[in-house]
């Protein structure tokens, strides 16, 4: 990027200037040129009242006094949030930690079994030929029905089996083993796009140099297939901590049932409220860190590009 | 009381749906009740003097949603004894007569009254109802009568005491032996509340974060009994405790299942009268005779 103008803060101008000396063009808004002087604050400054002065004022008319009392009851929401057990309300805070720590878990276990579903897609050999056919069979599946369905297939299933200590799991397992079953299928999809966006010239080109195929796949093609596909894997992450919620059909007290057990016992949906916020509070930094991650990858792609 | 915990027994509802498990147990609706929990249980209902029938039968068609049709809502599915055949419109099942009864009092035809679905979660939902009432079990408690306005009782809860059947408690159970056990429970119950404040125990109940928990304890002697909703207890003993038994139910405290209407809606005042009405006239104890002798008949004990 050397010799270019000052960089935007926000990481932007990832398309180099052109002859014209207009200011770059980018999809992403926060890329696009800024409106300056008096008459574009202006409008920002307009608009910005104009939409949340009609925010406010539909949540503030009488006709949305039942929302507001159902909904965002400062109380309800406080009592949900740390529970009440003289009561049988059970704290959302808490149950949030579990959406977390098994989202976490997940991941990890996600990412790695992806990568070995991916490429055992992308083999050639005759010999693995029946496993190429069960990983395709298991990626149609698990990404063709929906989660809910195969936590409660599994959920209910499992334990109606009598597999011993298989059959005996807390929910909490059935649930991550099903996060991991459907998040695997998806995210090895998006392996394989990853790996499949990496120019075959370049096998090519390790292959001429002596390396093995085996090598060739973990030094050449992964890391560059992983970095092109980094922010479709961190838009998953996302989705799959979102979706720790779908654990609740199974009676696990995370944050969506505790809220409901609250519901239940209130009358009062402002536990679903609490939940919410706690969920914006990691998806939104995770989102933001997302868009910093495809910036930043955009910019050192172009930067080598040009240099 | 609706759905609080959703313990083993309670998942076996969904799983019914998904054609997993094979039978649908009449405790089913029952168990995905859960527990009972409010410690303070008050009569959050109006208080007599209730509106003459007579003059009901003039005032009602106009409050109703619907002029002229009574808008009635239930879960789906619903189970027995509540419900016969998961179809409310057959008049079959404690609640479903019910309700018919109160149309019938208050000027509506059986073809007069509509019936409509609506979940529990979704029954309180804040703002303009779907329905005139909903009949669905639901406990009556203070928190929720903040919310949602309630009629007078149609069925008083009680509580009862659930045990295996080699434990002494079976045939023990005179006001004094009650006091010798060593019960357990679900936090925030009003089954752990009924054993403080009526059974007095010498040993202070052990205390449960889930009903499952407590019920576990039980299984594995840990306990020597547990004290739940009525209903609750007689599906726990018939299905979900091996070798457990309903030892006997004690008399209600007070706690009860309302209809429940909008916030406010009148029309609660006309449908108090039905039912006190049905209350004297022994309606209402004819119906449960018919249909909830599974809890009727438990014998009663003197805590």
């Amino acid at each position: 990027m050397a010799g270019q103008a000052p960089r935007d803060p926000t990481g932007g101008d990832e398309v180099a200037p052109s002859s014209t000396g207009d200011p770059p063009i980018s999809l992403y808004s926060s890329h696009r040129p800024r409106l300056r002087g008096r008459a574009g604050s202006t409008a920002s400054a307009v608009s910005t009242v104009v939409v949340v002065g009609a925010i406010v004022l539909v949540l503030s008319s009488k006709s949305a006094g039942p929302f507001r009392n159902g909904f965002l009851d400062l109380h309800q929401m406080w009592i949900a949030l740390v529970g009440d057990p003289s009561k049988g309300i059970v704290s959302v805070g808490k149950g949030f930690f579990l959406n977390i720590w098994l989202s976490l878990l997940c991941e990890v276990l996600v990412l790695v079994l992806a990568l070995g579903v991916a490429t055992l897609r992308l083999t050639r050999g005759p010999v693995l030929l029946p496993f190429r056919g069960l990983a395709i069979a298991y990626t149609d599946f698990a990404r063709g029905v929906p989660v809910i369905l195969v936590m409660l297939w599994i959920g209910f299933g499992v334990p109606s089996l009598n597999l011993g200590s298989i059959s005996s799991q807390s929910p909490v397992v059935y649930a991550g083993f099903v996060l991991v079953f459907s998040y695997t299928a998806y995210v090895s999809e998006v392996y394989r796009a990853g790996i499949l966006s990496v120019p075959q010239a370049q096998v090519q080109a390790a292959r001429s140099l002596g390396l093995s195929s085996r090598t060739t796949l973990r030094r050449v093609v992964l890391p560059q297939a992983v970095r092109n596909v980094l922010p479709a894997l961190l838009n998953d992450f996302a989705s799959l901590q979102k979706d720790t919620a779908i654990v609740s059909t199974l009676g696990v007290a995370e944050a969506v049932h505790s809220a409901q057990i609250a519901g239940g016992v209130e009358f009062n949906y402002s536990g679903f409220t609490m939940a919410s916020i706690l969920f914006l509070l990691v998806t939104i930094p995770l989102t933001r860190y997302t868009d910093h991650v495809m910036a930043r990858d955009r910019t050192r792609r172009l930067a080598s590009a040009t240099t | 009381m609706r759905p609080i915990t959703f313990g083993p027994v309670a998942l076996l509802a969904p799983a019914v749906v998904l054609g997993l498990a094979a039978s649908t147990s009449s405790g089913a609706a029952v168990a995905t009740q859960g527990a009972t929990r409010t410690a303070a249980i008050a009569r959050v209902v109006s208080t007599a003097p209730y509106p003459s029938l007579a003059s009901c039968r003039t005032t009602v068609t106009r409050e109703t949603r619907t002029k002229g049709v009574l808008t009635v809502a239930t879960d789906n599915p619903v189970y027995t004894p509540w419900f016969v055949d998961n179809t409310p419109s057959n008049g079959k099942g404690y609640e479903s007569a019910v309700a018919y009864d109160v149309a019938s009092l208050l000027g509506f035809p059986r073809s007069k009254v509509k019936w409509v679905t609506e979940s529990f979660d979704a029954s309180y939902a804040p703002g303009p109802k779907a329905f005139d009432f909903d009949i669905n079990e639901v406990s009556v408690t203070p928190d929720r009568a903040r919310a949602v306005t309630f009629s007078i009782s149609y069925y008083d809860t009680t509580q009862s005491i659930v045990a295996l059947r080699s434990d002494a408690i079976v045939h023990k159970h005179t006001p004094e032996e009650l006091r010798q056990y060593l019960y357990g429970d679900q936090i925030g119950t009003t089954g752990l509340a009924y054993i403080d404040d009526h059974l007095h125990p010498t040993r202070a109940a052990r205390v449960y974060n889930t009903l499952p928990e407590a019920v576990q304890a039980l299984q594995t002697h840990q306990v020597d009994a547990v004290v739940v909703d009525t209903p609750d207890g007689q599906y726990m003993a018939s299905s979900e405790v091996k070798g457990g038994v309903q030892v006997g139910q004690f008399p209600s405290t007070g706690e009860h299942y309302g209809l429940l209407f909008a916030k406010g809606n009148p029309l609660v005042s006309c449908v108090d009268s039905a039912l006190e009405v049905m209350t004297r006239n022994g309606t209402l104890a004819s119906l449960s005779k018919r249909y909830l002798r599974a809890y009727t008949s438990i014998p009663v004990l003197k805590p």
